[in-house]
């Protein structure tokens, strides 16, 4: 199955089922220019997994992350750009060529640091061209890659080590070996079904020497186990044909766990000296052996040291010194007496995976955490943040209806926030507001009060935030009479009513009711879940090292859905596999778990969507993973759940999470899977992968906002992304897909009267770009143009040309912005130039005509331009508006003649000059008139800074036309009274200049006659208005 | 004309069944349906007229390119002439927007621009003889359109004092073997390490050779910005002088471009 699936994926390819000659469409093909908007933020980070730094660039930074895919640094972390977005975005281990640092680069993906949340990788990849490009160098099930290390005098000979998988059996753990730069390998050191190789280091002095660490490990969703027989330290010195335990000096393994984990570290500086943190149930803490591993000998166990184990497991020395190394951990720890004592590093986010050495100094290190990368310079008393990687690991989010609409979303490890989907200037850090602690999960804004209502880890806190009074208020519930211990899963189910604004839900194992935003609830249900007492034995869970964080809570609500159609009817979903409704608002629940074909029992239900379109059908999405079971899993049913019928069609790659129904067409449908967005046009037959500028990230969670129909995206590793007005997508169909050219219906655009005051946030801070405002022009072309002219104009209703747009040339769909101006007016010519007159006016709103000219066919398209009725500027005032704008463009374009004649005329007395002495003395008069009215038209010393000279009648105009048309409401009676006062001076000018035609230029075009010379020969207006630029 | 084009086309489709390519075949097939070697060994120089449009402002642009590497490109703006790039071999040099006063690029500029000389009149003509090295990197969809991409590295260029490779991809439309998509990284300043992407069509006729006649300059996944050629000269008369750093000790009023 799952091969089958990644064949579709990999052809990309989607047949429109039904018709004869059937339009074939890949993603790229099919959506064309509608593009993923990726808004961050920045401000938090995310879950930072790998650093890896290069061999000689001290400047080069690679950050690998838990669900945000590869980042680089070429400026040592001031500024960031993704090179590895079309692959798994769980990322194990980066590592750079030591030979060819600029060319080779390998990634090993599916994070090591297996918290409950973690994502999965698909296997290694390599670059031989700096990132640009990646091919896939197997192990495409080994789902975690914790090592690769490349031999420094030979780099196809290439080591990893295979930790596998974290939810199930697996026979590929271990170390491999390729010596052809990984066309082909083999296995050098096996681990068993449940043990993988999880640290594996080679001596870069001596590329025979070898050391690996093995951890025998697992999760289910309601467990986690660290430890075993299988877990042990090994060393080879033959290029991994031998291998030895080393062991001497160690804790023992205990008879019922075995050890844990380990962290190792080889000293770069010294071969001999090596530092394990070793999880054990006796004798847990740092060791640190001076023979190469042959024996080893304790140091101590302070808290950071002993840790958390699967979470922290790496010791990072520095390349210079071997008795520096810093532990990561809750607050990582460094010491500067080979490994006996420790102290803090500076502040900075908790919990950090992994730490990277300058090369050249070692006061500067970089740290990676759960919030994003710090960098110190001095020796890590202080950290800084930096601030350019938007790698939030969302768990879900929602919208509300402001103008501009905000995001609310739950971030791993980082808090509870809400952000505009626009800003002045981008979406900036400083535009985000917190509205909860711990880890995020779902936030909610109130449908008609200031309210948002947010969650902490498995609602250890449920806030109800006032953002007007600031006013916070724990709304969370306590066990009552007659039930049990209320049970929450990490990611707590919390829902709002679509139908009643003041009804929130929350999910125990009890569906709970509040109808008062929370001040008081209601146990409406009975134990929805299976109860499955085997399953709830989180104060046993973590092996060795007792893990209860909350984190591995089972048997719990997952997903509640109100029907937007009925407030009786409520669907719930559990993490233990469960589907139950009420139609009477949870008097009777009846469990339909069983009427869903080919669903594995107790399959994780993640979400629930309730149609828009009929009570009775709804949508449920199945998650296994944490069954090691990666299909994917997607139903709908239509009778209430009596039947269901499976809707993964072609196309679709990678377990899902969540579903969204479109409100318009009921066979749309998105589908958010551990891989990527993934978009169906019939109802689930086939689909077909979104691709421009969304990376195959982890995608949560899905809304669609109903009024903008922007497809709004929790990715868990790259923050929040949108995709603008999805509504064209509505129109496809196969009957679209055959035309050559098809034009999408819009929805009249409403001219933003919104200023721009905004931004000014430092370079190195990462800005989430904002949505295009500009009416948009929506088609489709079935084939690319190549050949022959394509044209793009606008036309007002009389037909007159109002804009030239750029035409999208691209195979599929075309959008083409329009930012409603027409072309600036034509400026006369001065010495400087006058910005004034770089400014085109905007259009009156009303009804105008797209035409496309593409080879001889014409094809016309209307849109429709809407005032911003929420500015509150009444129509009388726009009116005198525009039509004083209209009076000053003309100004400036007569002026722009004036001075284009008098030009003319001096170039006409110069050459007459030239032409004959006798001429010389009227043409200089004609001349020293002519510039002595042109001063005072036009400026004519200075430059475009400081040096600019004193504003002349084009600068006064161009700034009182700019000043007019950059507003929006009535003109004011200074701006009215400035007008008559140019336009005076404008008409004298042009008397002024009719006088002087009349006397100094006749008297020379008299006299020229005498020399058989031309008289003079000016354009006429509108030729000049045409020819002029 | 039309026959033309239509025999271009057929000869398109007719290629596509070819069961193999190799990047010279690609390479010949462009020439070929764009004109044939001969014309494009006959371009001495080639002068282009096109508009670039700026917030709704028509920007006229005039772009030289000779055989011997002198360029120029130059702009007008409220009837005035700037230029924003000139080089006549030697001096590579453009005005200032602020006093509009000529200024010579900075050496590494220069350099390269001296380095790039083999480019005119496209990249891949003789391009063995130039020293480039052109590979086939199999087929891909770019923009939805099938396409060869073909990895062409030519003379090195310096970038921050380092002699870097100059590579770009060049993506061939599969049916008609013209260019579409040309990518390069961007090897300095504050577009570092990002993609630049120029996409090319309205392919038309000059003087029995096919030219595109619409440009788009940008960076991948982000903004570009289209050039729309009006008209294309071949080989056309040009005053030298045009490409050469003016004497600004003598000439500043003539440097403010005053036609």
């Amino acid at each position: 199955m799952k091969k089958i699936l990644i064949v579709a994926c990999l052809l990309g390819s989607w047949l429109v089922a039904g018709a004869q000659n059937e339009v074939v469409l890949s993603g790229e093909q099919l959506f064309g220019s509608m593009r993923a908007r990726q808004i961050g933020p920045a401000l938090t980070s995310g879950r930072i997994t790998d650093l890896e730094g290069h061999p000689t660039n001290d400047r080069i930074l690679y950050v690998g992350t838990a669900g945000g895919g590869v980042w680089r640094s070429m400026d040592g972390g001031s500024s960031f750009a993704p090179i590895f977005d079309k692959y798994a975005q769980s990322i194990g281990v980066i590592a750079v060529d030591p030979v060819n640092p600029d060319k080779v680069i390998w990634v090993g993906t599916g994070e090591i640091w297996t918290r409950n949340s973690t994502s999965v990788g698909d296997g290694l990849y390599k670059t031989t061209d700096g990132g640009a490009s990646w091919q896939r160098m197997g192990f495409e099930n080994s789902e975690r890659i914790s090592s690769i290390q490349i031999n420094p005098k030979n780099p196809d000979e290439v080591y990893i080590g295979v930790m596998g998988p974290l939810w199930g059996d697996s026979n590929e753990r271990g170390v491999y070996k390729t010596t052809d730069g990984g066309q082909t390998w083999q296995r050098v050191l096996a681990g068993t079904a449940n043990t993988g190789c999880s640290e594996l280091i080679l001596d870069k002095n001596n590329p025979d020497v070898l050391y690996a660490a093995f951890w025998e490990f697992r999760r289910t969703a309601w467990s986690f186990n660290s430890g075993g027989q299988g877990s042990a330290l090994y060393k080879s010195t033959d290029g991994g044909k031998n291998w030895k335990k080393i062991h001497s000096g160690l804790p023992a393994p205990d008879k019922d766990y075995g050890l844990g984990r380990f962290a190792l570290a080889l000293a770069p500086s010294n071969s001999n000296i090596l530092y394990a943190a070793v999880e054990a149930k006796q004798g847990m803490g740092l060791y640190r052996s001076d023979d190469a591993g042959e024996t080893w000998h304790y140091l101590n166990k302070d808290f950071n040291l002993a840790v958390r184990p699967f979470y922290f497991s790496r010791i990072v020395i520095d390349p210079r010194n071997p008795d520096v190394l810093i532990k990561v951990g809750l607050f990582p720890t460094i010491s500067r007496d080979g490994g006996k004592t420790f102290k803090g590093l500076g502040s900075m986010h908790a919990d950090a995976h992994d730490v990277w050495f300058d090369i050249n100094d070692s006061d500067r290190f970089y740290v990676g955490t759960d919030g994003g990368v710090y960098r110190t310079w001095d020796g890590g008393n202080n950290m800084e943040m930096v601030n350019d990687l938007p790698v939030a690991q969302f768990y879900h989010v929602s919208v509300d209806n402001e103008e501009p609409y905000n995001v609310y979303g739950g971030l791993q490890d980082n808090g509870s926030w809400f952000g505009p989907s626009a800003s002045p200037g981008g979406i900036e850090a400083r535009d985000w507001t917190s509205v909860g602690a711990g880890d995020g999960f779902r936030v909610y804004r109130h449908p008609t009060k200031p309210y948002v209502y947010s969650e902490m880890q498995g609602a250890e806190g449920v806030w109800r935030y006032d953002i007007e009074k600031r006013q916070v208020r724990n709304i969370k519930p306590f066990p009552v009479p007659g039930y049990e211990e209320l049970r929450f899963n990490w990611n707590a189910a919390m829902a709002l009513s679509p139908n009643v604004p003041d009804r929130l839900y929350l999910g125990s194992q009890y569906l709970m009711r509040s109808n008062d935003s929370g001040d008081n609830w209601h146990i409406i249900s009975p134990d929805l879940t299976t109860n499955d007492p085997e399953k709830l034995k989180q104060d046993k869970s973590g092996g060795i090292s007792l893990d209860n964080s909350g984190a591995e809570n089972h048997c719990t609500i997952f997903t509640i859905a109100e029907s937007p159609l009925n407030e009786h009817l409520i669907w719930v979903g559990t993490d233990d596999g469960q589907v139950q409704i009420t139609r009477n608002g949870g008097k009777e629940w009846s469990n339909v778990t069983a009427n869903i074909p080919g669903l594995p029992a107790n399959t994780w239900c993640y979400h629930i969507e309730a149609s828009n379109f009929d009570e009775g059908t709804a949508y449920a999405v199945f998650d296994g993973h944490t069954a090691n079971d990666k299909n994917t899993y997607v139903y709908k049913t239509t009778d209430y759940g009596q039947t269901w019928q499976s809707i993964v069609g072609e196309g679709v790659y990678g377990f899902a999470r969540s579903i969204q129904e479109d409100y318009v067409n009921k066979d749309l449908l998105f589908l958010g899977t551990e891989f990527g967005l993934y978009i169906t046009l019939d109802g689930g037959k086939h689909w077909v992968k979104f691709t421009n500028n969304m990376p195959a990230v982890p995608v949560h969670y899905i809304e669609l906002h109903p009024r903008t129909n922007d497809l709004v995206l929790a990715t868990h590793g790259r923050g929040i992304i949108i995709i603008d007005d999805i509504s064209p997508l509505r129109e496809l169909n196969q009957e679209t897909l055959q035309k050559e050219v098809h034009f999408f219906a819009t929805k009249p655009v409403v001219m933003n009267d919104h200023s721009d005051f905004g931004g000014g946030s430092n370079g190195s801070q990462y800005i989430g770009p904002n949505p295009d405002r500009s009416a948009r022009i929506v088609y489709y072309l079935k084939k690319r143009h190549v050949f022959g002219k394509m044209t793009m104009e606008v036309q007002d209703k009389d037909g007159n040309k109002v804009a030239d747009l750029e035409a999208g040339k691209k195979k599929g769909i075309n959008i083409v912005s329009w930012n409603y101006r027409m072309p600036p007016p034509k400026v006369a010519k001065g010495k400087t130039f006058d910005f004034g007159g770089f400014f085109g006016p905007r259009v009156p709103a009303g009804t105008y005509t797209v035409v496309m000219n593409k080879g001889k066919k014409q094809y016309k398209h209307q849109i429709e331009l809407l005032y911003d009725e929420s500015a509150g500027i009444p129509l009388a005032d726009r009116k005198a508006q525009e039509k004083m704008v209209r009076e000053l463009y003309n100004k400036i374009q007569e002026l722009a003649y004036l001075v284009y004649q008098i030009d003319e005329t001096i170039a006409y007395a110069n050459k007459a000059a030239e032409e004959n002495k006798k001429l010389r003395k009227s043409a200089a008069a004609l001349e020293a008139r002519l510039n002595d009215l042109k001063k005072e038209l036009v400026i004519t010393t200075g430059d475009n800074y400081v040096g600019t000279a004193k504003k002349q009648l084009r600068e006064k105009l161009g700034n009182l036309y700019s000043t007019v048309a950059s507003n929006y409401q009535r003109p004011s009676n200074t701006q009215y009274k400035n007008m008559t006062m140019l336009v005076k001076e404008l008409n004298d000018a042009q008397t002024r200049f009719s006088y002087i035609k009349s006397k100094e230029l006749a008297r020379l075009e008299k006299a020229a006659t005498k020399y058989n010379l031309k008289g003079l020969e000016i354009k006429p207006f509108e030729q000049f208005l045409k020819e002029y630029k | 004309m039309k026959t033309k084009l239509t025999l271009f086309l057929l000869f398109g489709l007719f290629a596509v069944t070819l069961q193999a390519q190799d990047v010279d075949e690609i390479i010949n097939n462009y020439f070929e349906n764009t004109g044939g070697l001969d014309k494009w060994h006959a371009i001495k120089g080639i002068e282009m007229h096109a508009k670039v449009n700026q917030q709704g402002m028509e920007i006229p642009i005039t772009i030289i390119q000779m055989a011997d590497g002198k360029q120029l490109m130059k702009f007008e703006l409220q009837g005035k002439e700037l230029v924003q790039m000139a080089f006549d071999g030697e001096v590579a040099w453009g005005h200032n927007f602020m006093n509009m006063q000529p200024e010579k690029k900075d050496n590494e500029t220069t350099e390269n621009l001296k380095r790039s000389k083999g480019d005119f009149p496209d990249p891949f003509l003789d391009y063995k003889d130039k020293g480039y090295k052109a590979e086939l990197l199999g087929k891909e969809a770019i923009e939805g359109t099938e396409c060869f991409k073909i990895k062409l590295t030519k003379t090195p260029k310096l970038v921050d004092g380092e002699e870097k490779d100059d590579i770009a991809f060049y993506y061939f439309d599969a049916e008609n073997f013209v260019p579409l998509v040309v990518e390069q990284e961007i090897q300095s300043g504050q577009f570092k390490g990002q993609i630049s992407r120029s996409t090319f069509s309205d392919y038309q006729e000059v003087d029995g050779m096919y030219f595109p006649f619409s440009i788009s300059e940008g960076i991948k996944d982000m903004g570009s910005q289209a050039i729309v050629i009006d008209s294309i000269v071949l080989n056309p008369q040009v005053d030298e002088n045009v490409f050469k750093f003016p004497d600004t000790n003598a000439a500043s009023e003539e440097s403010e471009g005053n036609k």
